[in-house]
């Protein structure tokens, strides 16, 4: 029995989970993670650092790690890499202005050696605005065919209605876990 | 266990030793309170606390009638007189006092209601401006998000409306107005008050934020400070820095100052606390919360603003 062999035992017993929740400023991770954890959510400003959150959904413990999208805080994210079990990648669908920027971060991202088992999600937030991309758009101007080195799939959601944000997690937690605690 | 031994204490004995104090003294609970009591938030907190569990049909009424006048934020100008007027007679009446020997009562009275209603009704004028969205359509907003950066930044030109300079004064992006969020225009008006009222100490904080190890967003901390000013006003925490503070009617100009002192004591704790860099910025800032919440704790707290030099 290998070393990570014993790990992924162990977290199978526990049924942990590390998720790492990243995107520009302004994308709506924060309020995704409020949202989802029942707080409200017009009391939130811009994150500075990180928010950890431990929730318990369908029998796993979820770490959530929420961690600040601004520029400057970017290079801190390699910081929270290691044993990332999923990847919420948050897009404002709106904000057509940033895309481009926002498809470089994704795809640079993905490069991680230490992100490459991770299971990724890309939420199309903000599908409550008006002008908002819908999952066609975003797919062509993130290039997101291109990406063969993960699982992954997109959902549209809002995290202001609510709208899809528990089928999105639900969808990342079966895709994890069909990975990792079904070993035997 | 304990709080129903207290619950027991407080509903059969209390009106009993306010009667037997009453007897010996002569005097009741709100005069001891005024005449008793150092001024301040120790007075103003005991005067709050006595008409709160006051048991007497009028002063429930009067508290009912003057929380809906805070609510609706009518406590202003002349109106503010007559209603304190009505307030102080009230409870001369229902206690049974005489203002011409106790005309001290009535000055100091008059004064707690003042501070505990204004703070109420300054409760309803901040979150009015928190809800208020910023508009970038609205050029009263924008007028001010200029004003902000002239006052931060006086020998450096914006080269447009949406630029990397508003990075400099630590906004996140090109464009400040999703950084408001959920502080509104509240974030902004806060930020704006620290850098023209206390310009200097703003420029001496501004001037950390540059620091390549303990660097921050300037602006970004301050609408995180802002929602900490926010909170510890809605709790009633900051009763005893408003209590303390104010001599007249607590405006919003009181508020924008409490939050001057969180963003320049924030400053100080943040740089003494050594922190490796940004990422310990939510850990520095739940510290500090507690080391104010602590301060606030104590009603003789004086929250006496070491603010370098002011601007006049």
């Amino acid at each position: 029995m290998g070393f990570l062999t014993v790990l992924k035992k162990m977290k199978q017993k526990e049924k942990e989970m590390r998720i790492l929740i990243l995107g520009l400023d302004n994308a709506g991770k924060t309020t995704i993670l409020k949202r989802f954890n029942g707080e409200p959510i017009d009391t939130i400003s811009p994150t500075l650092g990180f928010n950890i959150k431990t929730l318990e959904h369908r029998g796993f413990k979820l770490n959530m790690w929420d961690v600040g999208g601004q520029k400057s805080l970017r290079s801190y994210w390699r910081n929270y890499f290691e044993c990332t079990d999923g990847l919420i990648w948050v897009v404002d669908s709106a904000d057509k202005r940033r895309l481009e920027d926002c498809m470089k971060e994704l795809h640079a991202l993905l490069l991680e050696e230490r992100l490459a088992g991770a299971t990724l999600l890309i939420f199309a937030n903000k599908q409550d605005l008006p002008g908002a991309y819908n999952i066609d758009q975003l797919k062509e101007s993130l290039e997101l065919d291109k990406i063969k080195t993960h699982h992954w799939k997109i959902i549209s959601c809002s995290a202001v209605t609510g709208e899809n944000l528990l089928e999105g997690i639900d969808w990342l937690i079966n895709d994890i876990a069909a990975r990792i605690f079904t070993l035997d | 266990m304990s709080f129903s031994i207290w619950w027991i204490f407080t509903y059969y004995f209390r009106p009993l030793i306010k009667w037997f104090l009453r007897k010996t003294t002569g005097l009741c609970e709100l005069q001891r309170i005024c005449y008793g009591t150092v001024s301040g938030a120790p007075r103003i907190n005991g005067v709050e606390h006595s008409l709160n569990s006051s048991r007497s049909k009028q002063i429930k009424q009067l508290v009912d009638h003057l929380n809906d006048i805070a609510e609706n934020r009518r406590f202003t100008g002349a109106n503010e007189r007559e209603i304190l007027k009505g307030a102080v007679s009230t409870v001369l009446i229902v206690k049974k006092i005489n203002p011409k020997i106790h005309y001290q009562f009535v000055s100091a009275f008059g004064k707690c209601v003042e501070q505990i209603w204004g703070y109420k009704q300054l409760i309803s004028e901040v979150e009015e401006l928190r809800q208020t969205l910023f508009d970038s359509d609205d050029f009263s907003h924008e007028r001010r998000l200029y004003d902000l950066w002239d006052s931060l930044m006086p020998d450096e030109k914006l080269e447009s409306r949406v630029t990397r300079q508003w990075q400099i004064i630590g906004f996140q992006g090109d464009d400040p107005k999703t950084d408001f969020r959920g502080m509104g225009l509240l974030g902004l008006e806060n930020l704006l008050y620290f850098s023209t009222e206390y310009k200097s100490s703003a420029h001496h904080v501004l001037s950390h934020s540059f620091h390549p190890t303990y660097g921050y967003c300037f602006a970004i901390v301050g609408i995180n400070l802002t929602s900490m000013a926010w909170s510890l006003l809605r709790d009633g925490s900051a009763k005893t820095y408003f209590y303390n503070t104010s001599k007249s009617l607590p405006t919003i100009r009181l508020f924008h100052s409490f939050y001057s002192y969180l963003f320049y004591e924030f400053d100080r704790f943040w740089v003494e606390s050594k922190p490796r860099d940004i990422m310990e910025f939510s850990n520095v800032k739940n510290k500090f919360e507690q080391k104010i919440r602590t301060l606030l704790q104590n009603p003789r707290t004086e929250f006496r603003i070491s603010l370098s030099v002011q601007n006049v």
